[in-house]
């Protein structure tokens, strides 16, 4: 790419990214300064004016963090995150990827009405069928009066989040990886057919291999939804703390109607955005990446 | 690999489900409003520490921000709380009557001794039919102004007895520059809830006094009654007169009413308060800034609310109740621990170090073991009520959802906003949405 | 022969069975029934590193399985059959955990408050009718405009010029895509810090506040700014004349502006501009901080997927830098724009917690998804909440259409 100077070296094409960026980190940083200010401070004087004055170097504290931290059992509310996150994210990775290489690779009867099926269940509000689907993991389903699935009571274990995040997040991963697999030279996939290949074979040997990045991006996306989640989780680990998760723990600290806490509020969550930031950075190329493959149609 | 699949379903089928039967060791959930990490969440999970140390029953309290709709779905689901204590005994009979909880005489409760022990008026808050559910649990004082003593002096202010003596010296407060109230009532999705505090306070001391305040709550007379009006009017005098409130009238429904209070604990350039009279429950001093909550009952305390035109001692409050959602024998043995007389013992000498003001409902209750003396008045003033039967609960909680927790809110929010001009629209209104 | 085929048809027509229940249900119940019996009774750090791993790994032997099964079926039939195997497993949980609980939630539209009576269309009615209802509805109609257009706008803008950038385009990129990475929770939580408001003798702060107070005097001539504590003694700034700050998330329209103080909502043409809804616009915009990244890395990948050769021709024929990108780059994205608008459009119908976090509603500035919790948490109505629920359904149902369209366009090229 070595071109001359174009219109896109310009300064105002250059100004115009820069006021963007600043506009978006904005937020941040007001955010970010409170979380080391002492309690008093932030009230008594705006963390602006506290900048202006030089005051915000006197006042610089570690003791909002090492409160939210260590006057609370933070570590069990991460692993638990852990437990809940990584099966969340696979599973319905794996179910949409295969969906997906039949609906872009394989010519079955009632492909379509398939199809219109998965995007239909998109819009399905989370909150409608939340109540519904608790009620299917502890008392099962019954159907014109046969029993299809038995009395399981599951909430309160992980599995029942698994299955939640599974189908909340399947509709969405179906739609993208199919998109991006009709992206995927349908010739490649087409020879190894020829071949003799099996669509099993084909499958994982091309079509994933392929769309790792697409996989890769939407892993992404899913990880920082049930990460950051905290409605699913609360209603389907139930409400012993032992099994509490990052971001309820968090939410219970920071959106409490305790007066101004600020500077417990603003600790609190920063110390919940530090996961999904270091996920998002060392995910990033993958991500990217994935996206850009995927959008290689005409 | 079928094979295999098939085995493992019938390893895990042949597991069986084996439990051992002593209570020690059994968990008992107990689920409410108010945040675990919170002052009070960790109050209540002290009072079992106890209690755990002397039968074994594991006793974990949970509260949740988002109390009431994680309850519903674990009901829904098959799946709730032993136990559960709700804000509003209003909902403790609206559950009830859904069939989703347990009378207490079922759990193997004494109901003549939990009537005499709790006041039957309490104890009515959350029967259905004449059958007891709730249990009574803790109760506040709502018929209180916050101030400080030593503000009042210096400028040679008195306490005032009466709404005139009241508005007088709000307006003298005025006059020389100063705010007299502070007033917020932002909430988080209950915005409103104040104002149907102060309209309460002064129905219970205008027009019948308690007898037109129980015909009020239970809709005996209409919403937009003149009597109501008037009421309303009451309240509008302090929303709406300029220079009464901090910030102006628009500040009112802006300020979080757990900050209400802020200003007047600050002074300006000339060492005066931003404001000089709060009327909020006793639980508020849990929302105070920190050195602020160390002068509690010597820099702030607080008066009765004033008499209006039918003197009366009748003392309005609130509270939150329990009820029992799965029967076992844990569950039972931890009901009978929450009714007798040292189950606040705990709470009330503050062994949590939240600095906690709740108070016991239980009228036996040695009132001496509250660690805040200014929380012991307040208990004596509301065992005296209860014995006495002036003791009246929060109306809006005992309307109907619709008003109580709808409309009511709404419309006051509105009636601040709007403007004296507004009262009649406003009564209307809610008239017309009870249901 | 015929016998034959019909054999060979009912094989297939019981491998489909399978693909489609039996073998889902089993990977369903027995990781349920593992995983419950486990719960209690392994230590905690085992459960925890079981759950990674088993949970995870479970769902191949799922699609092992079946694809063995498949591999008993006549030649001629196994495209299909691959295809039901493929696709069953999703089908089967879509239908569990999605379908099945929304056909009870439209059953349930129809019923009263706990569903025990048929009420027929009277809780639809109420929906068009109540005028909170009615004020969720129009700020559901706001938000969706707001944030798949403003979204979609700078996320084009951004990622079209951050493309031709020589360096620095990863972190133009990553810090407008930052906010993607932060639970709804706590961005508006940083937003509730720049729009708090303290009653005027307190310091300010929000910054929004803060700024609102900053400038202009005061009746003495004073200048104004924000109140300070400064070593212990509180120092006023805002008197009488100077700007007073304001609950910014309370504004449900500008009176409280100086341009439109005197304006009252009937007697001017201004009247539209008087209701606009501020607190809305201003929780709308934290949506718009947090899913711009998403649209921008989008396009950005579609952009940069645009053949050079095709845009450097345009360059030389001397076309505009506008027209390039409308005739050249914008048909590329084109149905780019269509999934970004899809997504976007999903995310803000299921949009809940900004609104529960900030102001939960009051002060008209309700959201379908908030409203519909509240009808069902707080004032007890199943009718109700279903009701509000399938108009959320029904809000997507356009973008479904232009989702089919584009999908048959896609087979036609």
């Amino acid at each position: 790419m070595n071109y001359t100077q174009k219109w896109y070296d310009k300064p105002i094409s250059k100004l115009i990214l820069i006021s963007i960026s600043l506009t978006w980190m904005f937020p941040y940083i007001g955010f970010l300064l409170s979380s080391f200010r002492e309690p008093d401070a932030i009230k008594q004087a705006a963390w602006w004016t506290s900048i202006f004055s030089g005051q915000i170097f006197t006042e610089f504290t570690f003791e909002n963090y090492t409160e939210i931290l260590f006057a609370e059992d933070l570590s069990r509310s991460f692993f638990n995150s852990f437990a809940v996150v990584i099966p969340s994210t696979i599973i319905p990775i794996t179910i949409a990827a295969f969906a997906a290489y039949a609906f872009a690779f394989i010519d079955f009867k009632g492909k379509d009405l398939a199809f219109l099926f998965v995007i239909a269940m998109m819009i399905v509000p989370l909150q409608m069928s939340l109540i519904p689907l608790v009620s299917i993991m502890n008392k099962g389903a019954i159907l014109f009066g046969l029993p299809i699935i038995p009395e399981l009571k599951i909430t309160g274990t992980f599995v029942s989040v698994w299955f939640a995040h599974t189908g909340f997040g399947l509709p969405l991963a179906t739609f993208l990886l199919r998109d991006f697999m009709m992206g995927l030279p349908r010739s490649v996939i087409e020879s190894a057919k020829i071949d003799g290949a099996s669509h099993l074979t084909t499958f994982y040997r091309l079509a994933l291999p392929l769309s790792f990045a697409g996989v890769a991006a939407f892993a992404t996306f899913q990880f920082l939804w049930v990460y950051n989640d905290f409605l699913v989780a609360n209603v389907f680990l139930g409400i012993n703390p032992r099994n509490q998760v990052i971001t309820s723990h968090v939410a219970q600290l920071t959106v409490g109607n305790y007066g101004e806490a600020w500077h417990l509020r603003t600790a609190g969550a920063v110390v919940s955005m530090v996961v999904p930031l270091i996920v998002f950075f060392s995910l990033q190329r993958f991500f990217i990446r994935g996206l850009i493959g995927g959008a290689v149609k005409g | 690999m079928r094979k295999s699949l098939i085995g493992l379903l019938l390893i895990l089928s042949m597991v069986a489900v084996a439990c051992g039967n002593s209570l020690e060791g059994q968990e008992v959930i107990y689920f409410g409003a108010p945040a675990t990490d919170g002052p009070d969440g960790q109050a209540i999970q002290s009072s079992f520490d106890q209690f755990t140390e002397d039968t074994g029953i594991i006793v974990t309290y949970v509260g949740s921000e988002n109390f009431e709709s994680e309850l519903l779905a674990q009901i829904e689901a098959g799946n709730p709380p032993n136990i559960a204590l709700w804000p509003q005994p209003g909902t403790v009979r609206a559950q009830a009557e859904a069939g989703n909880l347990i009378p207490l005489e079922d759990l193997g409760v004494d109901l003549e001794e939990y009537r005499s022990n709790f006041s039957p008026y309490l104890v009515g808050l959350g029967e259905v039919d004449g059958v007891p559910y709730g249990g009574a649990h803790a109760v506040n004082l709502k018929s209180i102004v916050w101030y400080q003593p030593a503000e009042f002096d210096s400028r040679g202010y008195a306490i005032p007895d009466t709404w005139d003596e009241m508005i007088a010296l709000a307006d003298q407060i005025v006059a020389e520059g100063m705010t007299p109230f502070c007033f917020g009532m932002y909430s988080n999705g209950a915005t409103g809830w104040l104002a149907t505090d102060w309209m309460e306070d002064i129905m219970l001391r205008t027009g019948n006094g308690t007898t037109s305040y129980d015909q009020w709550v239970n809709h005996e007379i209409p919403f937009n009654d003149p009597i109501v009006k008037n009421a309303a009017t009451y309240l509008s005098q302090i929303m709406h007169t300029d220079g009464y409130v901090v910030g102006g009238s628009d500040a009112i429904v802006s300020t979080f009413f757990g900050d209400a209070q802020n200003p007047m604990f600050e002074r300006d350039g000339n060492g005066n308060p931003g404001c000089f009279m709060h009327r909020q429950a006793s639980f508020i001093p849990g929302f105070w800034p920190e050195d602020a909550k160390e002068g509690l009952g010597t820099e702030t305390t607080f008066f009765p609310f004033p008499d209006m035109e039918v003197p009366s001692d009748t003392v309005l409050g609130a509270g939150d109740m329990w009820a029992v959602l799965v029967n076992d024998e844990a569950t039972q043995a931890v009901v009978d621990f929450m009714l007798s007389e040292n189950y606040f013992d705990a709470i009330a000498s503050d062994v949590a170090g939240t600095g906690s003001t709740r108070i016991s409902a239980h009228i036996g209750f040695d009132t001496s073991k509250y660690w805040s003396p200014t929380t012991q008045k307040q208990a004596d003033f509301l065992k005296a009520a209860l014995a006495a039967n002036v003791f009246r609960f929060d109306g809006s909680d005992n309307m109907p959802p619709e008003v109580g927790s709808g409309s009511f809110w709404s419309e006051m929010t509105e009636l601040a906003v709007q403007g004296p001009g507004y009262i009649d629209t406003a009564l209307d209104t809610i008239e017309k949405s009870w249901p | 022969m015929s016998i034959k085929s019909d054999s060979n048809k009912l094989l297939s027509f019981g491998v489909r069975i399978i693909a489609f229940s039996v073998f889902p249900m089993i990977w369903f119940l027995s990781q349920a029934i593992l995983f419950r019996e486990i719960t209690n009774r392994i230590p905690r750090a085992l459960l925890i590193f079981l759950a990674i791993t088993i949970g995870s790994s479970f769902i191949f032997f799922l699609y092992a399985g079946m694809n063995k099964i498949i591999s008993y079926a006549p030649k001629s039939y196994q495209e299909g059959l691959y295809g039901a195997m493929f696709v069953g497993p999703a089908i089967f949980l879509l239908g569990l955990f999605l379908f099945y609980p929304a056909i009870r939630t439209i059953y349930l539209s129809f019923r009263d408050k706990w569903g025990e009576n048929s009420v027929g269309l009277d809780n639809y009615v109420w929906a068009f009718s109540d005028k909170i209802m009615q004020i969720t509805i129009r700020n559901q109609f706001i938000w969706l405009v707001g944030v798949v257009t403003l979204a979609i706008m700078i996320g084009l803008i951004v990622a079209y010029v951050s493309d031709k950038l020589q360096k620095g385009e990863a972190v133009f990129k990553s810090i407008i895509f930052l906010p993607m990475a932060i639970s709804g929770v706590g961005s508006s939580a940083i937003f509730k810090f720049i729009y708090a408001y303290r009653p005027p003798p307190l310091t300010q702060i929000g910054f929004l506040n803060g700024l609102r107070v900053t400038g202009g005097n005061d009746d003495m001539g004073n200048p104004c700014k924000n109140n300070i504590i400064e070593n212990g003694r509180k120092i006023d700034y805002v008197n009488d004349g100077c700007t007073q700050p304001i609950g910014w998330l309370q504004q449900r329209d500008l009176t409280k502006f100086t341009s439109f103080e005197n304006v009252t909502p009937d007697d001017s043409f201004f009247s539209w501009l008087v209701n606009f809804p501020l607190n809305t616009i201003l929780l709308m915009i934290i949506m718009v901080w947090m899913y711009t990244g998403f649209a921008m890395i989008v396009f950005s990948a579609a952009i940069k997927a645009v053949p050079t050769e095709i845009t450097e021709a345009g360059r030389i024929d001397g076309a505009s830098e506008a027209r390039i990108f409308l005739s050249v780059i914008m048909p590329y994205v084109k149905s780019t724009i269509v999934v970004v608008a899809t997504y976007l459009t999903v995310t803000v119908l299921k949009a809940y917690d900004i609104v529960f976090v900030t102001t939960r509603g009051d002060f008209e500035t309700n959201l379908l998804a908030v409203k519909m919790m509240d009808e069902f948490s707080k004032f007890l109505h199943f009718g109700r909440a279903s009701t509000v629920s399938i108009l959320i359904f029904i809000s997507v149902v356009p973008i479904i259409v232009l989702n089919v369209f584009r999908n048959k366009e896609d087979e036609a090229l």
